[in-house]
């Protein structure tokens, strides 16, 4: 049994995000992994965070952005005790900045992060400034390298990662022609890759899934599933961007 | 030089023509870096031009104008092909034009692209701009919708033409205060139809005033944001209507517009909206009643929407997808037939898709019924392929065959009703291979 808290899935649902759950559910369901999501949005009764096993937030344009804010920083204490209390953060792009210290917009006023993590984000002063891009990265946090793709979208520039999720193989990354994308820890997930990321890159979910079922006690052993489609895809983009 | 370049030009059409290949944007393309973007420049054109723009509806609405004046004994020269950015207008006028550059025409109807309306028209002389709507799709997630529409307006700041548009569309009718000197701005609207609701159906754009940003309030919405607004505040939305669509009957179908009743033959409101911006026009250019009478009641669509092909005995009816709106209204056309059917699915990632894809996770193929087998297709048919397995359906009955005419080959392979399925790229490319089916296996197109 897995519990997931999707927060602000009506206004944070940029290039397919909101498709992430549906990917997750798909991998249990066909392991009969029971797998319930819940959502929360703007102004809703507070949700009891340490209940879940994973919470997920997708990203949004900046004025989505700054309309949630001052409710995350309401839900701060919570999501914080959920953190470290071992439950799963996955975030995109917009879920990924608010985590930091601050976002700074291009008008230069700061939204504040929840702080959980060192880094911070910063938006070029021109909106036309934009890594747009397909990307390919190479992540260990599964314990082996693997090669992961998607697609990127994002004006905010993010320094001081310290841990971060992997390697950029092409495209940008935390900031413009960076060599680093995302960030991570054990129980951490946050990268700018939308696409839904989970779309081509199984290994990332079965991560989240096994992580999810160990952490209630389980083997977290999973059922190998067919994953031949999804690993054409992922091997037809990975020639086209690195081929070049 | 000109000539030189016009020379280059039909060249390249003829060429291509010779391996007939639909000549597509490549001459214009060619053009365009030859001429440091100013293609279009190279042209001659005397006569008046109209263009047509907006989300959803362009082609209809541009073939039904062209026709009000084929029908008046006009000569027209219209993009047919939908190649409707300035590289795509660029090629057709190559194909029309004279070895000077010179077109030779009385009226040039023109699909524009929303992004390419400034770049076309500060080179070419435009005295009709017909704006249907904006929507979201797939290009836009990020707020470009807004960077879109401040471009439009922009350039109808200087713009002096007829300005005819959907003035039910805050988005749309927000470009009529663009420039206040400008008394040719003429709006046209639809009374409620029978689905309309008092509450937004669908999440959409355009919910606040673009003048003072206070929240508009609504009489009716019809689909997404289209409806009769205003704002409380500033009057935004009070404008005069040119034109009125009355009397919305979907069941016969029906309306009525300044007075006269038309029969359409499709039954959506969206052809509602489409053809009472084809009345607009009528009027505006005094088209002769019998004449717009001919081209509202019969127009239907073809050219990759809803078009019917036959694969030897086998029916395929092949419609554009540009975004998940379109998609899911061809996924409900397909359940509610009865029987058995299999779905060919392309989508590309070109330029003008939008390199991104993930609009497909908006797309709802749970809903499939007596889908027997999927084959897909394009620059991404793996994608499509993991986005319907995702949504549940049997991965061993998906097959992929990125190349299109072994996906019509393997489409074509069992009896029984086909549907397919491209999005913007990608429908030209498929019209052909179906029709290379076609004429290799016998059938036809319908």
């Amino acid at each position: 049994m897995i519990k997931i808290l999707h927060m602000y899935g009506d206004m944070l649902d940029l290039y397919g995000d909101s498709g992430n759950m549906e990917i997750l559910r798909y991998r249990c369901r066909m392991r009969d992994i029971d797998c319930t999501v819940d959502s929360y949005s703007l102004g809703g009764d507070m949700p009891d965070f340490s209940s879940y096993d994973l919470i997920y937030i997708g990203g949004g344009a900046d004025l989505e952005q700054q309309h949630i804010s001052a409710d995350l920083l309401r839900c701060r204490d919570g999501i914080k005790a959920a953190y470290d209390n071992g439950t799963f953060l996955f975030l995109i792009c917009g879920g990924y900045q608010l985590m930091g210290k601050y976002y700074r917009d291009a008008d230069g006023n700061d939204i504040p992060g929840l702080g959980l993590f060192d880094y911070y984000t910063v938006a070029p002063s021109s909106r036309k400034m934009r890594c747009i891009s397909n990307i390919a990265i190479r992540t260990s946090i599964t314990g082996k390298p693997v090669d992961v793709v998607g697609f990127e979208n994002h004006g905010g520039q993010t320094h001081d990662v310290k841990t971060p999720l992997g390697e950029v193989l092409f495209g940008n990354g935390n900031c413009s022609k960076s060599r680093y994308e995302g960030y991570m820890e054990k129980n951490v997930i946050a990268t700018y890759m939308h696409g839904p990321c989970l779309s081509k890159n199984p290994e990332l979910s079965d991560y989240m899934i096994s992580y999810c079922l160990s952490r209630n006690g389980g083997s977290g052993e999973l059922a190998p599933l067919d994953d031949t489609l999804e690993k054409q895809c992922r091997q037809v983009m990975l020639d086209r961007l690195l081929s070049k | 030089m000109n000539r030189l370049l016009i020379l280059i030009g039909k060249i390249v059409v003829g060429f291509l023509r010779l391996f007939k290949r639909n000549a597509g944007n490549l001459p214009g393309i060619i053009l365009w870096h030859l001429t440091g973007g100013k293609a279009c420049k190279m042209f001659k054109v005397d006569c008046p031009i109209i263009a047509v723009t907006g989300t959803n509806g362009k082609t209809s609405v541009t073939n039904c104008i062209a026709q009000l004046f084929e029908q008046s004994g006009k000569k027209i020269i219209i993009n047919r092909e939908g190649n409707n950015l300035d590289t795509g207008i660029c090629s057709m006028l190559l194909k029309y034009c004279d070895g000077s550059g010179k077109v030779d025409a009385d009226l040039l109807i023109l699909e524009t692209d929303e992004s390419h309306v400034p770049v076309v028209y500060s080179q070419l002389k435009l005295e009709t701009l017909v704006v249907l709507n904006f929507f979201r799709d797939q290009l836009d997630r990020n707020g470009e919708m807004e960077t879109l529409i401040q471009k439009i307006n922009g350039f109808c700041k200087t713009f002096t033409g007829n300005l005819i548009l959907n003035g039910d569309d805050p988005n749309t009718a927000r470009l009529g205060r663009a420039n206040p000197e400008n008394k040719n701005v003429k709006y046209f609207h639809a009374e409620p139809y029978a689905f309309a609701t008092d509450t937004i159906y669908e999440a959409s754009e355009g919910r606040f005033c673009p003048f003072c940003g206070e929240a508009l309030v609504y009489d009716y919405y019809q689909y997404s944001h289209i409806g009769r607004f205003r704002c409380r505040k500033c009057g935004f939305g009070s404008e005069q209507p040119y034109i009125t669509a009355s009397g919305i009957d979907l069941d016969k179908p029906e309306f009525t517009a300044d007075g006269h009743t038309y029969s359409p033959q499709l039954n959506s409101i969206y052809n509602i909206y489409n053809m009472t911006a084809v009345a607009a026009a009528a009027k505006l250019y005094g088209i002769e009643q019998k004449v717009t009478d001919n081209v509202i009641n019969n127009y239907t669509v073809n050219n990759g929407r809803m078009e019917n092909f036959m694969l030897g005995d086998r029916k395929a009816t092949l419609n554009l997808a540009k975004n998940p709106v379109g998609a899911n209204m061809t996924l409900r056309v397909m359940n509610e037939m009865k029987g058995e059917k299999e779905l060919l699915f392309v989508l590309n990632d070109n330029i003008a898709d939008g390199l991104d894809v993930s609009w497909i996770y908006d797309i709802n193929f749970t809903i499939f019924e007596r889908v027997t087998r999927v084959v897909t297709s394009g620059t991404r048919a793996y994608d499509i392929a993991v986005r319907i397995k995702c949504s549940g359906y049997d991965a061993a009955n998906i097959v992929v065959r990125p190349d299109l005419d072994e996906a019509v080959e393997e489409l074509a392979k069992t009896p029984g009703r086909k549907f397919v399925i491209a999005n913007y790229t990608a429908v030209q490319p498929t019209r052909a291979a179906l029709k290379r089916y076609s004429e290799k296996h016998g059938g036809e197109q319908k």
